[in-house]
């Protein structure tokens, strides 16, 4: 443990031994939070008074309350003053000058998942002009959702140029008190996602942080808000098959969704990052709060994520279901390998008349990774008519690793329809042999049946998405078997 | 072709067989015939590779080779094929993918490029066209929810595909209605030839009424008490095994 | 009578779960803790009402050598073939707050032990009845012996206008190669509270199957752990729950499987109208290298009220992968179709979901797992249901 938690000073304590400068353009903050701190986050950001005040209530809210530790997970104690809040893009200088010097697993890894090229540099961070190719396609792609009346900007942008809309919906599904580290991201949060979809508006294109390229390094805390206003209908894609170069050991990021009367918003997320080596030692710890607010009749809120990196995950994707009608969806696979850990699932919270929610979980747990599925499906009082349908399966590979299910179903209304099922089995010595009679190798008939298993998840991700998420599967249970 | 001397082999701790001896030439047909717990499903399971069978004794040579050395998914690949008594269901896994994968990886291990889609569609669809089974099975799961006659259908499929010189069908007649039977032995019989042999494992005799064996051996308690022609089959259903064990051992 | 000053009582007392303790997130003890200390006022006496009717009348319905534990005192039964039995002097040390309440305020502990194969089951009637508020405890050790098949009957009742609550712990141990069959009926008064806490722990090739059926009570907390320690135990248990107005009823279970290769399977099934609330929580632990383990958790529910709530909890905790796992829960009303498909035959809306309700319920009573007390199971689990369908808002 000890060499675990040194590992984490060290990672936290990156680069910020100069100590506190004034030149907040340019440079970072020294380690530590207070409200001086948030100040000079806001400051940096030009944020206008309300929302520094907003940030500093969260964080006095923060103050007050205690990391939870209810979750089935083991990691030490994370020194929150040993943090540095506020890091500023690399200069090129820190940058690797080209490919030959990036770590050659990465390489190796993008490789396996038939990254091109050009991408490969820029996904490693390479301080050169492969981002042209990005930066041409991202104008292009700006103009048409301009055409269109889309908002899609990151949030400082979205604080400046259209206040009134972060004012109304910011904080109105996670309250900033919602928990620990939700409050800790409120009162920090360094950039993020802004999306508005007008009245009645299809979204041209599906919308990807990958060709938002000013986003770039504002992972640790990251804040999206997206709201589709009444008909409308958005595709959000987070994330990127491919492991992004990434040094911030904790992220504590914020989803948050609304979907007025009649609108939909499905949001996918293939969430890759560094999950620690063999035994254990660094990798991201992922704290996130991800809820959904159906707030209209016949809204519709889909989440679909694909997760396989990470040391330790903390996530649970959830639907309010306040609108008539209303409809909340959970597709997740979760792969935990080595000495991964996870507790992730989601909460689907039945308020509105006849709404319904779905919840197909995938667990993969491999190596001496311990996976938790975590949910709730709560149907209130006036929910007449509520329905909901929950697989929960998992899949173990290996003898060390460990499943566990925590469903929860409290259900206030006698016309309530809930099924919920769940398997844990291994995968069976029978279906092996078979494909190795075949001339299937071991490890391809794992990857197979895997991926079999997963099928009802993968085929809700937008296709191009789905192709990479299998290949990235297989990367992620490498070594699992043999 | 196929070389087994003195085989002996148990899963935990009870011994199945026990001292087998076989020769098997290309272009021949075997029948295995003997009563249930005789051996003849572990017989096919340690030609196949299976881990659970554990083998004590003798000598198995494949084309010269030594195949007690080799991986299943290499036994495979240099030729030999199981169709399964019990065929598994991989859920989520589609039939087509699978053998696509399956063709690839043998076509790999012998040199050749893989197969496109395109060809592959088409060599399946008429393989499929000649079993009489519905295209449609390609893009269900693998023995998903199939009918015992569409998993026996969907094993000789699978043969036809991979154009296996050794193929070993074990009680691939069990469980099938005679049209099922009619159609999986015509899917044998057009995959004989002169450089390819062929082990029925079976119970019953009828299953040789539509696929002619070339030779037929009588297993029991984990050894061939009896060899003969086709003829020995059609004795065996008259007289039962009971005659040829006792006059095994009389 | 009691072993430990006020101080130190009212010390446990405070130390009872709540709703904080996530095992206790939905049931609220504060009705124990308020009896319990009332009773302590009125200086820890409890006037007995007379229950002997109620006695025979409950002792006469199973054909069974009974063990009576009447407000906490043990009364023997005149004779006894294959079984023996003692009155326990010693108590291990306790796990939890409710089991040193349990220990601190015992009167009379049973231990009982079951040889080859008793020709009668062997019966506990758990009998309360005051003329004040009052607590009461029970404690009963069963032992089968290595082989022993023997059966034991449960039944936990109570009477009286005052409020009352009771605590009991069973500790069961089967014995390598032992059969034995267990039934729980709890028929307690409306009004009155009850704790329960059951542990069972099984020898080699053991085999244990067991039912608990909980009728009465206005607030019912039932914990069952089982621990597999042996190999080749083959657990099986069901549990059925009435519940109508004002009842809290809360099953709590847990299996431990230690070692492989071990079956456990339980079922649990709830009917609840009017405003009533009920618990169930299962969850099945899978220790590193229990391989061979099939474990598989059932509930389901029907809800015929607006103001029935129901929280269910299928958990599993899995540390190895030679396993199989599996659970089902549901939640629904009864099916339109059939009621009215009943009443198009001629019976009326109530009688139609009485038969519907009792179809609910059917398969867990045909499985009593002691079969001479299957009858009155039967008749017990008809009558409530007439109960609390009759008592029914007819919402739909």
């Amino acid at each position: 443990m000890a060499t675990e938690s040194e590992n984490l000073e060290g990672l936290v304590n990156r680069r910020y031994e100069h100590g506190f400068v004034t030149d907040i353009e340019t440079e970072s903050l020294p380690p530590g939070l207070d409200e001086n701190v948030v100040r000079a986050i806001s400051a940096r950001k030009n944020e206008p008074e309300w929302l520094l005040e907003w940030r500093l209530q969260a964080y006095r809210q923060w103050l007050e309350m205690k990391e939870p530790e209810w979750a089935h997970l083991h990691y030490p104690k994370i020194e929150y003053d040993q943090i540095s809040y506020y890091a500023a893009p690399k200069s090129d200088e820190d940058r690797p000058k080209s490919l030959d010097e990036v770590d050659p697993k990465l390489l190796e890894t993008y490789d396996k998942l038939g990254i091109p090229l050009h991408e490969r540099a820029r996904l490693a961070g390479v301080a050169v002009d492969a981002v042209f190719d990005s930066v041409s396609v991202a104008t292009t792609f700006k103009d048409k959702l301009a055409d269109a009346g889309v908002i899609f900007c990151s949030f400082s942008e979205a604080v400046i140029e259209h206040p009134e809309l972060v004012k109304q919906y910011l904080g109105s599904v996670v309250p900033r008190r919602d928990n620990y580290f939700a409050a800790l991201n409120s009162a920090v949060f360094s950039d993020g996602s802004f999306v508005y979809i007008p009245k009645g508006v299809r979204c041209p294109m599906e919308l990807s942080t990958y060709f938002r390229i000013n986003a770039a390094n504002t992972g640790q805390f990251e804040r999206t808000l997206i709201v589709a206003d009444e008909g409308s209908y958005v595709s959000y894609l987070e994330g990127c098959t491919a492991p992004m170069r990434d040094e911030n050991q904790l992220h504590a990021a914020i989803v948050e969704l609304v979907a007025l009367d009649d609108a939909e918003i499905k949001y996918s997320t293939v969430q890759n990052w560094y999950p620690g080596d063999e035994n254990g030692v660094g990798g991201i710890y992922n704290f996130v709060t991800k809820r959904g607010d159906c707030r209209g009749r016949n809204s519709k809120i889909s989440w679909t994520q694909v997760e396989t990196g990470s040391a330790i995950t903390w996530k649970y994707p959830s639907c309010l279901l306040r609108g008539e009608n209303s409809v909340g969806e959970f597709y997740s696979v979760a792969v935990t390998n080595n000495r991964q850990q996870a507790d992730t699932g989601t909460k689907m919270i039945h308020i509105g008349r006849n709404t319904r929610s779905t919840i197909v979980s995938k667990g993969i747990s491999a190596g001496k990774a311990q996976q938790s599925y975590r949910g709730l499906v709560r149907v209130m009082p006036q929910a007449a008519g509520a329905r909901n349908h929950t697989q929960c399966d998992s899949l173990l590979i290996g003898k060390d690793c460990g499943a566990h299910t925590f469903p929860y179903m409290e259900i206030k209304h006698p016309s309530a329809k809930i099924e919920h099922e769940a398997t844990t089995s291994k995968i069976s010595a029978d279906q092996l042999f078979y494909c190795r009679q075949r001339g299937i190798s071991e490890e391809d008939a794992v990857n197979m049946i895997v991926n079999g298993f997963c099928k009802e998840v993968f085929k809700e991700l937008p296709m191009e998405f789905a192709v990479e998420a299998q290949a990235l599967l297989n990367v992620s249970l490498e070594g699992a078997v043999g | 072709m196929l070389e087994i001397k003195n085989l002996k082999s148990r899963i935990g701790d009870s011994e199945i067989l026990r001292g087998l001896s076989l020769s098997v030439n290309a272009g021949e047909v075997h029948a295995i015939m003997g009563p249930n717990g005789s051996g003849k499903s572990t017989l096919a399971q340690v030609v196949a590779g299976h881990e659970d069978y554990e083998v004590t004794g003798g000598s198995v040579t494949f084309k010269g080779q030594d195949l007690l050395e080799l991986e299943p998914e290499e036994r495979a690949r240099n030729g030999i094929f199981l169709g399964f008594q019990y065929p598994v269901e991989i859920p989520g896994v589609n039939n087509a993918y699978l053998l696509k994968a399956a063709l690839n990886a043998k076509r790999k291990h012998h040199g050749l490029d893989e197969i496109d889609a395109f060809e592959f569609l088409k060599l399946a669809k008429e393989k499929m066209a000649t079993l009489g089974m519905d295209p449609k099975f390609l893009n269900r799961g693998v023995n998903e929810g199939f009918s015992g006659g569409e998993k026996k259908r969907n094993e000789i499929l699978q043969m036809a595909m991979l154009e296996p010189e050794l193929a070993i069908l074990d009680e691939t007649d069990s469980g099938l209605d005679i049209d099922a039977l009619k159609a999986v032995a015509q899917g044998v019989n057009s995959l004989r030839g002169p450089e390819r042999a062929i082990i029925l494992v079976t119970h019953y005799q009828r299953l040789l009424d539509y696929i002619e064996p070339d030779f037929v051996h009588v297993l029991s308690q984990g050894q061939i008490i009896k060899s003969g022609d086709k003829t020995l089959a059609h004795e065996l259903e008259e007289k039962g095994y009971d005659w040829v064990r006792e006059a095994a051992t009389g | 009578m009691t072993r430990q000053s006020q101080e130190e009582l009212r010390e446990i007392v405070g130390r009872l779960p709540t709703t904080r303790d996530e095992d206790w997130k939905y049931t609220d003890l504060s009705r124990a803790r308020d009896i319990t200390s009332r009773w302590l006022d009125a200086g820890a006496e409890t006037v007995a009402a007379d229950i002997d009717e109620e006695i025979e009348r409950i002792s006469g319905s199973i054909d069974a050598t009974w063990f009576v534990i009447a407000n906490g005192e043990l009364r023997l039964p005149d004779a006894a073939s294959g079984i023996s039995a003692e009155r326990l002097d010693d108590v291990p040390a306790a796990a939890s707050a409710l089991a040193e309440l349990n220990s601190a305020l015992l009167v009379d502990g049973l231990r009982v032990r079951i040889d080859g194969a008793p020709d009668k089951p062997v019966g506990l009637l758990f009998i309360d009845g005051a003329a004040d508020a009052a607590t009461s405890q029970a404690r009963v050790e069963i032992e089968f012996a290595a082989g022993a098949s023997g059966e034991v009957v449960e039944y936990h009742a109570s009477q009286g206008a005052q409020d009352h609550y009771s605590n009991t712990i069973v500790a069961i141990t089967v014995g390598d190669n032992a059969n034995a069959a267990h039934l729980r009926i709890q028929s307690r008064d409306l009004r009155h509270v009850q704790t329960t806490h059951t542990t069972v722990n099984t020898g080699r090739d053991a085999r244990f199957r067991s039912a608990g059926f909980d009728l009465g009570g206005g607030l019912v907390r039932n914990d069952l752990v089982i621990g597999i320690s042996s190999p080749g135990a083959e657990i099986s248990f069901d549990g059925l729950y009435l519940a109508g107005e004002g009842q809290h009823i809360d099953n709590h279970t847990r299996v431990d499987h230690r070692v492989g290769p071990a079956t456990s399977r339980q079922e649990y099934r709830g009917i609840l109208n009017g405003r009533c609330r009920c618990v169930w929580n299962g969850k099945a632990i899978v220790h590193t290298g229990a391989d061979g383990t099939d474990a598989d958790q059932a509930n389901h529910n029907l809800l015929l009220s607006e103001r029935a709530e129901i929280d269910a909890k299928p958990e599993l905790e899995i540390y190895t992968d030679d396993v199989k796992c599996s659970h089902g829960t549901t939640v629904g009303q009864l099916d339109e179709t059939s009621l009215f498909y009943l009443r198009t035959r001629g019976l009326d809306r109530q009688h139609a979901k009485q038969v519907l309700t009792h179809a609910f319920a059917a398969g867990l009573v045909s499985r009593v797992p002691v079969e001479s007390a299957r009858n009155i199971v039967s008749e017990l689990v008809e009558a409530r249901l007439r109960d609390i369908i009759h008592s029914d808002e007819d919402f739909s």
